[in-house]
């Protein structure tokens, strides 16, 4: 969330698209429920009739895929009826800037397309601005960048600031502006109401109620979550919900933003610390053998000449500094060359079981996830497990995965060679540490049991694990054994367990001569001198007097909401209530909710105000607001128009270079469709990976003319390994079933409580029918389509439930950007099972 | 003590079942552990009733909309009622209110007669046989009184995450319900309506039924059976035996406003009851 929980109060219209907060994310429903009772509205766009439907103000149904067009509409209908915030867009946002002549568009193609590689070229030439002038960061003894030539920092070619041209009167006919114009004129609602199956009316209620929110002073949030990304253009589907909240001067204001729902207490955390093949912690990316052999390399490819992250030499030294410690110096280069750098291909989810399908991989640590259920195509998921000669599985219950090989699974034990092992760990009551809410706050929680058995904390089970393969590299040698013989971890207690305080300490930083924590990230340098685990953490562990986590900001526990020195009312910030990332800050970008003079948009809903001479705040300000100098002495900066400190523009941008399939999201359909893409002859997203297992299993509308979607429920979690073995959870959701229209049940010969099989070429699962109301066909391009949801929390292990699993149908295709998987639409039939 | 009563607002409800579960872990409360026990419900309600131990139940009910439905959610529990009929009906004095108004049952003088289980208007007691016995005794919701007699809320009402369980005063909550029904006129649920608040002698559960009480499932006016009423009347005869109330049932049941049942027979001798099959 660009935003946080609590804040969801101070919106004036809240829209959940792709997203069923009521009930996957029920606590969400607490601070809706009193920004309703302050008179807000509460929008549901679905394409089912959800429990967040069911209290929701206006309610529209959208067919599962379609979210662009919907964006599209919605962009053509602000512009056409000049409902932005004016100022916001004219102050804060790239749509003055010039792009370059050669930037085209035609029939679903952006320019620079390459049909043989089928990607989009690497250089972006031709979605580039117009440069109107050039210059070099000022390195000299007195400039703002002469750190780059400080001792021990390593040498670097620093990038060259290229300032764009730009047209403030939005004429131009290459201005952001009226390319965005142009582009999305094509979304008129009749055509968006053909694609989404949307009714007119229902959709232009929707695109009324939310465009409301463009009013200087008022606000809008939207609010989604895998309804959105799940799809092979999900990261367009994000950028979309961005160029609105930018377009009606959402971004960076109380009530608004974009917020990310996320579907597990930690996943934030997980992304935080980079548990992904792309980037290393701190969202910085991952080196490949490719475009950074050399640590030079990295920071002159990655340093970025404008925003916060020219900072960022200082956070990848200060990371390799905690990774290796004293070995790490200047003259190897902080040891860069011990990083592992990948070559540079795609290393994700469905790319690894490709690998492995293929037979490229010998051994897997299945931690906390579970693919024989919860992958895409997980029955060809299931098949790429049998290629491997190992495979440990570290959970609490006996998962899908760990039992892959067994009759359960319909397979033949006797055929399958993998050596499983599962390894007992320990819930989340039986350890202590912090998790990262989806509004980035850092939260400690105690241990409140002692793990029965021999359960063991991940955190033990890793230690344990590194330790031993020290112990080895240390006999036996091997091919680079410093990689893992400096590699520091020192974060054990006396006893020689694992102390998870002691890694809290390394990802806040610490100066290393002295061994003293660091204030925060501003503090952090890249001449080796600091280490820190992961900068974007910095100040949440920064308490030098104790190492009790109560005494930390993590651990901080005032439940007063207080205003800010000068100010009256607060606004929910808590900023006494653990720590958000970064730096405390509850709300991103805060600079946007106040004009460029620094006065307020709405002056009840104050995150920062201007008052003169100084800056008040109810927040953190994410902009540089004082300069203190070496006395401590604080002298507030003056307001100026730079609202988007971590992008390189500094403004929030409607165009961008940054995506790998277009600089505007452009609709396309999902992988297998139901019907032809209105908007181009281009039909599906042209940039996204296909790989042969996908491409052999792909199903048309012909043989398979039903839409899919896959959903949670509030009484059960994820792929159900917990939630299926707890008898009383069960009793409220106790069996797998399939959502249809009372249509489609009637054309199938369906009533409710019938076993079904719902089937493509993937594979095919039985559920119960529930035919119900709350599903309903669309009517696409005069067509009618019908759409059909199941959970996908069953599977065939576990002892109170057991049922289908919805991904033995979802395609192993991702986003172009991403790799997400499409799990949202996708084709298949359904048929009354013969009894 | 002043009454209380819990106020359940179901225009703020997610039915997120998170009340349900609650009730079921302070309460303690099995559900069954094998997947063959359990059955598809057809809806999202689990399960599909009222059970010895399952107090509480969201109830789901669906109306057809040109778009969408209207979903309706309720809380489906004892309503506490100040005419309570389960209360009337029992000849051995184990049900009684408690001086928050709560109406509870004490399963240690519980004798299984079932009568609670057979007069309450809003069939909330259910019986089963309990461990050393072979007779099945009542069992419902008790607004969990060990927590309220601490000073705290109900289990449920502590898990909601929209504050649309709400347990205090019963005046304040009537009160407040009363207000919210206005508020909610204003925001166009015509029908939206107040529930509790005179129904039976008052409840101590006031109920907030934005969409109207047909709409939720609510019975518009319940009436404590006649025969209930008898029972009561009949009860200062229960100091004199056991039997002779039995005989003033058989008389009750003659009079049918409800029952099904055939005739309960107390054995002195032996100690146990036979109880009637449903007919």
């Amino acid at each position: 969330m660009t935003n946080h929980w609590i804040d969801l109060k101070n919106s004036d219209v809240l829209m959940a698209i792709g997203v069923n907060n009521a009930e996957n994310h029920p606590i969400s429903m607490k601070w809706v429920t009193e920004a309703k009772l302050a008179g807000a509205k509460f929008v549901v766009v679905d394409p089912r009739f959800t429990r967040s439907a069911a209290v929701a103000d206006l309610y529209a149904p959208l067919r599962s895929g379609t979210d662009i067009a919907f964006y599209g509409g919605l962009f053509n209908y602000i512009m056409e009826n000049n409902l932005q915030h004016d100022e916001y867009v004219k102050a804060y946002t790239t749509a003055s800037w010039l792009v370059t002549p050669d930037y085209a568009f035609s029939d679903g193609l952006f320019s620079g397309y390459d049909t043989a590689t089928a990607k989009y070229a690497a250089d972006k030439a031709t979605w580039a601005y117009q440069i109107e002038s050039e210059e070099q960061w000022d390195t000299t003894e007195t400039g703002k960048m002469a750190w780059v030539n400080g001792a021990g920092t390593p040498a670097f070619t620093t990038p060259t600031i290229k300032n764009a041209k730009k047209d403030l009167t939005l004429q131009d006919p290459n201005c952001v502006w009226q390319l965005m114009k142009a582009h999305y004129s094509r979304y008129t609602p009749e055509l968006v109401s053909s694609i989404t199956g949307t009714p007119l009316e229902r959709l232009l209620e929707v695109y009324e109620l939310y465009a409301s929110t463009g009013e200087p002073g008022k606000a809008g949030s939207i609010l989604y979550a895998m309804g959105q990304t799940q799809h092979t253009y999900g990261s367009q589907n994000v950028r979309a919900m961005a160029m609105t909240q930018l377009l009606l001067g959402n971004m960076g204001v109380a009530g608004g933003g974009v917020n990310a729902l996320r579907g597990e207490s930690n996943v934030q955390g997980s992304t935080d610390m980079a548990m992904l093949f792309h980037i290393i912690p701190g969202y910085m990316s991952s080196p490949t053998s490719v475009k950074h052999p050399k640590l030079a390399d990295y920071l002159s490819a990655e340093t970025p000449a404008g925003s916060y992250w020219t900072n960022k030499p200082k956070f990848l030294i200060s990371l390799l500094k905690e990774l290796y410690g004293d070995y790490a110096t200047v003259d190897n280069d902080y040891a860069y060359d011990m990083l592992p750098k990948y070559d540079g291909s795609n290393h994700s989810h469905i790319a690894m079981f490709e690998k492995m399908y293929n037979g490229e991989m010998e051994g897997l640590f299945c931690w906390g996830q579970n693919p024989a259920q919860a992958g895409p195509n997980c029955g060809m998921e299931r098949k790429a497990l049998e290629k491997l000669k190992w495979l440990v599985a570290i959970d609490l219950w006996e998962t899908e995965t760990s039992i892959f090989w067994s009759e359960k699974a319909n397979a033949t034990p006797a055929d399958i060679q993998t050596e499983v092992f599962l390894l007992p760990a320990a819930c989340h009551y039986e350890k202590q540490g912090e998790i990262a809410n989806s509004g980035r706050w850092i939260q400690w929680r105690y241990k409140a049991v002692e793990p029965r058995q021999d359960q063991k904390d991940d955190l033990e089970i890793c230690t344990e694990l590194v330790l031993k393969l020290k112990e080895l590299y240390a006999a036996e040698g091997g091919a680079n054994p410093e990689q893992i013989t400096e590699l520091t971890w020192d974060y054990l207690d006396d006893a020689g367990h694992a102390d998870i305080t002691k890694v809290a300490r390394a990802l806040n930083g610490y100066t290393v001569a002295d061994n003293s924590l660091v204030k925060n990230f501003t503090l952090l340098a890249a001449d080796g001198s600091t280490a820190c685990g992961n900068w974007i953490y910095s100040g949440y562990w920064n308490n030098n007097d104790s190492n009790e986590p109560a005494d930390q900001p993590t651990g901080a526990r005032n439940d007063v909401d207080e205003p800010g020195e000068g100010l009256t009312e607060p606004i929910g910030s808590y900023l006494g209530w653990s720590f958000a990332w970064p730096v405390n800050r509850r709300v991103i970008y805060n600079r946007a909710s106040a004009d460029p003079s620094g006065k307020p948009w709405n002056e009840n809903k104050i995150l920062v105000k201007w008052d003169g001479t100084k800056w008040l705040r109810n927040d953190v300000p994410d902009f540089g607001f004082q300069v203190v100098d070496a006395d401590g002495v604080a002298t507030p900066t003056p307001p100026n128009s730079t609202a988007f400190i971590m992008v390189p523009e500094g403004a929030g941008r409607f165009f961008t270079p940054g995506m790998a399939d277009g600089p505007f999201p452009e609709h396309y359909e999902p992988f297998e469709a139901p019907v032809e893409n209105q908007m181009s002859s281009t039909q599906i997203n042209p940039a996204i990976t296909i790989y042969p297992t996908a491409a052999e299993t792909r199903g048309t509308a012909d043989e398979f003319p039903i839409v899919m979607t896959t959903f949670r429920l509030t009484e059960h979690w994820q792929s159900g390994v917990l939630t299926r073995n707890l008898p009383w959870l069960v009793q409220t959701m106790p069996k797998m079933f399939v959502e249809l229209s009372r249509e489609l049940a009637e054309e199938k010969s369906i009533v409710s409580g019938d076993n079904v099989v719902i089937e493509n070429k993937r594979g095919a699962i039985t559920a119960y029918a529930m035919v119900t109301d709350r599903v309903k066909p669309f009517t696409i391009g005069g067509k009618t389509v019908h759409q059909i949801g199941t959970p996908w929390h069953w599977g065939y292990a576990g002892v109170c439930s057991i049922g289908g699993s919805a991904n033995e149908l979802s395609p192993n295709v991702g986003d172009a950007n991403t790799m997400i998987p499409e799990s949202k639409a996708f084709l298949v039939n359904i048929r009354k099972q013969e009894v | 003590m002043a009454e209380t009563a819990i106020l359940y607002d179901a225009s703020k409800c997610t039915a997120c079942k998170g009340c349900q579960i609650a009730c079921k872990q302070w309460n303690q409360l099995p559900a069954p552990l094998t997947a063959e026990e359990y059955e598809f419900t057809k809806s999202y309600q689990g399960p599909l009733d009222l059970d010895p131990d399952t107090w509480l139940l969201m109830t789901f009910s669906e109306v057809s909309m040109d778009i969408g439905v209207e979903w309706n959610f309720m809380r489906h529990a004892c309503f506490h009622c100040t005419d309570a009929a389960c209360e009337m009906a029992c000849p051995v004095g184990a049900i009684t209110h408690k001086e928050t108004g709560a109406v509870v049952i004490d399963q240690d003088k519980c004798i299984g007669c079932q009568y609670c289980v057979n007069n309450c208007p809003f069939s909330i007691p259910r019986a089963k046989v309990i461990g050393g016995t072979d007779y099945a005794k009542s069992f419902k919701c008790w607004q969990c009184f060990d927590r309220t007699s601490a000073d705290k809320d109900p289990a449920c009402v502590t898990a909601c995450p929209t504050d649309a369980l709400e347990y205090g005063d019963r005046a304040e909550m009537v009160a407040k319900a009363k207000a919210r029904v206005d508020t909610l006129k204003e925001q166009g649920f015509d029908k939206a309506e107040i529930y509790g608040e005179n129904e039976v002698g008052g409840m101590h559960t006031i109920i907030v039924a934005h969409r109207g009480l047909e709409a939720h499932g609510l019975i518009r006016d319940p009436k404590v059976p006649v025969a209930t009423n008898l029972l009561d009347l009949a009860k200062p005869l229960s100091a004199v035996g056991v039997g002779v109330v039995v005989g003033a049932l058989g008389f009750s049941f003659a009079m049918g406003s409800k029952y099904k049942r055939g005739e309960h027979s107390y054995d002195e001798k032996t100690d146990t009851w036979t109880i009637g099959e449903v007919e």
